[in-house]
């Protein structure tokens, strides 16, 4: 059975709301004054969500949240310091052979308002001519081609092109919201700020396997806005920092810590980690990175069990490739104990949850995977380097 | 004293760092102010290298007046600058300071927007990736110390006044006899300073495009700064008794009574037998080094807090010497930090921008606050802090006293002037539902 995604602004509740009669959930973004504050599960009885209990339900989903915000707004107070002059942004998409999805985020993008920002398409190693056909249609997106393969050489090539001071980054299948990047780069006025990301919901429900994705691995990390302080915070442990699918970096930090790990990232022998990496690198360097959940973009989760299972089973291979880089190339000595950490109290114990069939625990196929990910995951990074190697070398011979 | 364009004595102590002087100066050469209105003294102090060689033959666009002294105390280089200096402005420098363009004409500026303040410029180490944990620790505290004095909301403490980009009336600091010369080469002269001006009424601004460059790593590192732990317990001491109502909020009171057992144990070795536990922070310091080269942060952290708070307790033994005078001296501070005289009631249900208006008015030290006839929270006074300003308010409201402001709210409705206001968002999201497609 599938689940409605609605968004709902709590101080504006429609009386009734009618969805298709073949959901049976429905997954509600809460929002007060346009930000999002919480989200709540909702049943359908026969296409219908009864508005009487709606307000009392949201209420309770939000919590203590719903009051700081209303205070704050009622105080015309915002925890994000004084507003300034806007920077000059780039909003950058790097995309590979899906002009459906790319198309959904441009779409996106032409509602963002204009504040002068410069769009740019970064071509990934395409098969076809789809999306260079895809974006004429869009005179204020500029096409770029990369042809070293890699979600981070694309994203390197972005930082690269880019004319702005702040370079906001988005993955194809996710839709950002009107707000995101004005809300992104509200953020920078702390100089001390070099990366922000933002909240991810999804964009549907509608099959078994974009269920379990958001119940596993849901890529929002939370509707409080949270600041991760490099002088503080372990720079190993990016989990609840947030995603690339959603973030934003100021370009004058890749000068002094160095851009994206090329033998990280989708479309290489380790699918992922690129941004994890990153994130590590800006931390360790004692800067800060703010998670805000006013940056908010929707993705579309992979529909088939197939696809899940290769994305869970990329994930742990993302990990664990970026874990071997900070431990052969950064010398951080403890990664080791973060891998057992993991194991021990998440990965273990839901496994043994999933054999014993306890109610709500996760596939064990899924876990399965995960795990054989992991166990790739630093073979992985060494193939991908020497195979970035010989990539460049053919590059340069050509 | 001629507001327009004011004559400004550039002040640089310098001690055995020429060619980082030499950058300072070069750095001058190209501000955007008058050069005829500028002159620069260079207060040499001690110097044994090349410096005063090489300012014999230095060529300057403005008049550099070169004054030798002997007394290994920046205090007293800043005073014999200052007391030589001509100029209607004072501007001290460190000489580590990499000068922006723009520097001395932010400085006067700010001047002429609010005569009479200490005015501040910000100088952030320069801008570098480096990894290892003492830089990271360096950099994020200025990074963080110039983000935080610049923020409109923020409320100066004593110790902001920072004296290495500083600006002052010479009339001010004239009357205000300049820095104490009482603190020889242990520093924190400035903090004393600082204080003077609080109580004189001066208000603390911070000129933000005044920007000079850091060149602190240079000469920085973690022996360094133990040995500058040491002098700030050396300078607290001197701070606390010039003002007394300070003891309260000195580092001294955490070991005047320390909290945990191994901590007492240490601390009354130190007074006894201080090469024991010296003996033992070598060693720790040798095991930083090796911590550092197998990542292991927190606990780096930890022996770092730990060494830096013992030297800091060693200076402070070097001036107070026994335990009974360290006990004495806090006795001799109030007992308390939250007294004081200049506090207001204050109505909130009035609206903001009324009771703002009230606290700009009356600058009171500490408010209690009502909504209604409803009590919300008191801001209890404090020393060594300005009084309060209208911008302090809502960051208060909104985060230390949010609990009891939302019930008053929600019990005695909207303050009067706000409820008419609708708040609007950004971008009106028009459809409820996004479009499954």
């Amino acid at each position: 059975m599938a689940t409605a995604i609605l968004d709902l602004e709590i101080s504006k509740l429609p009386p009734e709301i009618t969805v298709e009669e073949r959901y049976s959930k429905a997954l509600v973004l809460i929002r007060l004054h346009g930000k999002p504050i919480g989200q709540a599960t909702l049943a359908v009885v026969g296409g219908r969500i009864d508005g009487s209990q709606l307000r009392e339900t949201l209420m309770n989903a939000t919590g203590e949240n719903l009051w700081k915000n209303w205070l704050y707004d009622a105080l015309e107070w915002d925890e994000r310091g004084p507003v300034q002059a806007m920077p000059i942004a780039t909003v950058a998409v790097c995309t590979r052979d899906r002009p459906e999805d790319l198309e959904r985020c441009l779409e996106g993008f032409m509602r963002f308002p204009d504040d002068g920002q410069e769009y740019l398409v970064i071509d990934n190693c395409p098969a076809t001519d789809a999306t260079r056909e895809l974006v004429k249609n869009y005179p204020k997106v500029r096409y770029v081609r990369e042809d070293v393969p890699g979600s981070s050489a694309a994203r390197n090539r972005a930082l690269r092109e880019a004319k702005g001071d702040i370079v906001a980054m988005t993955d194809d299948d996710a839709v950002p919201d009107p707000n995101w990047l004005r809300s992104l780069l509200r953020n920078f006025s702390d100089p001390r700020v070099m990366c922000v990301t933002g909240l991810i919901m999804p964009l549907e429900l509608e099959t078994e396997a974009q269920e379990w994705f958001e119940r596993y691995s849901p890529h929002g990390r939370g509707f409080d806005r949270r600041v991760f302080d490099g002088a503080e915070w372990n720079p190993l442990i990016v989990a609840p920092v947030g995603v690339s699918a959603s973030m934003a970096l100021r370009k004058s930090a890749i000068d002094c810590i160095g851009s994206f790990d090329e033998a990280l990232g989708a479309g290489t022998p380790t699918v992922g980690g690129e941004d994890c990496e990153l994130f590590a690198r800006i931390l360790r360097s004692g800067y800060r990175i703010v998670y805000d959940p006013r940056a908010l973009s929707w993705h579309r989760h992979r529909r088939t069990w197939e696809e899940l299972r290769k994305t869970l089973q990329g994930y742990g291979i993302g990990v664990y490739a970026f874990w071997t880089r900070m431990f052969v190339v950064n010398r951080e000595f403890s990664v080791p104990l973060l891998a057992w950490g993991w194991l021990r109290h998440k990965q273990l114990p839901e496994l043994v949850a999933s054999l014993r069939d306890r109610p709500n625990s996760v596939p064990s196929d899924l876990l399965l995977a995960q795990l054989r990910g992991c166990i790739s995951g630093p073979m992985a990074y060494f193939a991908s380097r020497k195979q970035l190697e010989e990539i460049k070398e053919e590059v340069i011979s050509q | 004293m001629n507001r327009e364009n004011p004559t400004v004595s550039v002040i640089i102590p310098t001690h055995n760092r020429s060619s980082s002087l030499l950058r300072a100066l070069d750095a001058l050469h190209s501000q955007t102010y008058p050069i005829d209105l500028m002159e620069v003294t260079v207060v040499a102090d001690n110097c044994i290298d090349d410096t005063l060689a090489v300012l014999k033959d230095y060529k300057a666009p403005f008049k550099l007046h070169v004054i030798e002294v002997n007394c290994r105390s920046a205090a007293i280089a800043r005073n014999t600058g200052a007391a030589a200096a001509t100029g209607e402005l004072l501007l001290f420098l460190d000489d580590d300071i990499e000068a922006m363009p723009l520097l001395v004409e932010s400085h006067t500026r700010a001047h002429q927007e609010r005569s009479g303040c200490a005015v501040m410029g910000p100088y952030p180490p320069k801008l570098q990736g480096g990894t290892r944990f003492f830089d990271v620790e360096v950099r994020s505290w200025w990074e963080e110390k110039f983000y935080q004095m610049g923020l409109p909301t923020h409320r100066f403490t004593y110790e902001d006044l920072l004296s290495g980009n500083l600006s002052l009336d010479a009339d001010l600091f004239a009357r205000l006899g300049g820095f104490d010369s009482a603190f020889g080469n242990c520093g924190g002269e400035d903090y004393e300073l600082g204080m003077r001006l609080l109580n004189a009424g001066v208000s603390f601004v911070v000129a933000p495009d005044a920007v000079g460059y850091h060149y602190e790593h240079e000469t920085n590192n973690l022996d360094r700064s133990f040995r500058r732990a040491r002098q700030e317990g050396r300078s607290d001491v001197l701070i606390g008794q010039r003002h007394p109502e300070l003891r309260p909020l000195l580092h001294i009171k955490d070991y005047e009574t320390p909290y945990s057992l191994a901590d007492k144990i240490l601390t009354t070795i130190a007074f006894f037998w201080p090469a024991a536990v010296d003996l033992l922070a070598a060693g720790l310091r040798k095991s930083l080094d090796f911590l550092e080269s197998l990542g292991m942060r927190t606990t780096w952290r930890w022996v770092r807090a730990k060494l830096r708070g013992y030297w800091y307790f060693r200076g402070v033994i070097d001036e107070l010497k026994s335990r009974s005078a360290i006990s004495s001296f806090m006795q001799g501070g109030p007992a308390r930090t939250d007294l004081g005289e200049n506090e207001i009631e204050l109505d909130l249900q009035e609206g903001w921008e009324a009771a703002e208006r009230i606290i700009d008015e009356k600058r009171p030290d500490g408010i209690y606050l009502r909504y209604g006839e409803l009590p919300v929270g008191h801001i209890t006074p404090k020393f060594g802090v300005e009084p309060l300003r209208g911008v302090h308010l809502r960051p208060i409201l909104a985060t230390l006293v949010s609990d009891t402001l939302l019930v008053a709210i929600a019990v005695n409705g909207m303050p009067k002037s706000a409820g008419v206001k609708e708040i609007k968002p950004l971008i009106v999201v028009e459809n409820y539902e996004l479009a499954v497609k």
